[in-house]
């Protein structure tokens, strides 16, 4: 049990250090705060943008566990990790390669059109509603990294009773959304965002070196635990 | 000058072309300011020193494309407010 959440643990940080939802809370507040509105919509804007990530952040993660539950029940089989962990480290490699652009700025490998899109549609946000339609995109649009760590934390969720997959979901939900809830409260105080954002610009290589280790990491432990392990006490069969 | 007949070649001349406006440079400038949190007395006098400095160097210009016009507006607001010229520069590499 302890195993499966540290493994939900692990993979909602490695969620946690993809930045796109942060970059958009940071264009949105900039936005914000550049057109003279109150700290209240500030704060009404930037809270119901993470609130927007954290519900599509469950909705997907307990997506992603419904089906593989339909799937497997709780005997997941060595094969299943096998390829998670393939695509851990595959995802590993790809992210230590690519998260970033080389050009100044914290600009994100995603496709141009779709950060035009969702660039454009944060600069014009000014409805709380639409400050939560506008978290749960982001969530959408950096999904090509997400569903890794998201598939990974859903597999060690079947592990756990049904009462704890309900703390496990939660326990996901929340770690993966601590970058965004502090850069919220860094707003919500009266930071200046050009510090955030110089912050962000400085450390983007470590935090994409971070994402990239942790992946690797997490993919070779789990190949190790769950596959070299297993087909050893099994006899070899996957 | 609110609007002079120098073109404003946008985005490489993928979209039309258009006159410069000096409203749409002060109010570009001014968020920027407000953004970092700049008292807005500050922020429109900032705005108003760019705009000026701005315009002389347009006037020995034909016409200029919108990624000069932002690179003279952020190398002169860089002298009267550093972490507004930042995020004025980089305002459209966050994403």
């Amino acid at each position: 049990m302890i195993n499966s959440f540290a493994i939900i643990a692990f993979a909602a940080l490695i969620h946690a250090s993809f930045q796109l939802s942060v970059s958009m809370l940071t264009l949105m507040s900039g936005h914000t705060i550049g057109s003279k509105s109150s700290h209240a919509k500030l704060l009404r804007l930037t809270n119901t943008f993470s609130l927007g990530v954290a519900i599509m952040t469950l909705l997907i993660f307990s997506f992603i566990a419904f089906v593989l539950q339909q799937y497997f029940d709780a005997a997941v089989p060595a094969i299943a990790w096998a390829s998670a962990s393939g695509l851990l480290i595959g995802l590993g490699v790809a992210v230590w390669a690519f998260y970033y652009r080389r050009n100044p700025g914290t600009s994100l490998w995603i496709p141009r059109g779709m950060a035009r899109y969702l660039s454009d549609r944060t600069k014009s946000t000014k409805h709380s509603a639409e400050a939560l339609g506008l978290g749960m995109s982001s969530v959408i649009g950096e999904l090509i990294f997400i569903f890794a760590p998201m598939a990974i934390g859903a597999l060690a969720l079947l592990q756990l009773e049904p009462g704890l997959q309900l703390i496990g979901a939660a326990m996901y939900t929340f770690v993966s959304l601590l970058p965004l809830l502090m850069v919220n409260g860094l707003i919500g105080s009266g930071h200046k965002l050009s510090s955030i954002q110089k912050w962000r610009e400085n450390n983007k290589r470590f935090l994409q070196f971070a994402a990239g280790s942790g992946l690797l990491i997490l993919g070779f432990y789990l190949y190790v635990d769950k596959v070299v392990a297993a087909s050893a006490l099994t006899g070899g069969a996957l | 000058m609110t609007s002079t007949t120098i073109n404003i070649i946008k985005r490489e001349g993928r979209r039309p072309s258009e006159s410069f406006q000096r409203a749409k440079l002060y109010a570009s400038i001014r968020a920027a300011c407000l953004s970092v949190r700049s008292p807005d007395g500050v922020a429109e006098m900032t705005a108003n020193n760019v705009c000026d400095a701005v315009i002389v160097w347009l006037e020995t210009k034909p016409e200029v494309t919108s990624a000069d016009l932002r690179r003279k507006a952020t190398d002169t607001l860089k002298s009267f407010h550093p972490e507004a010229a930042y995020l004025y520069k980089h305002h459209r590499l966050v994403i």
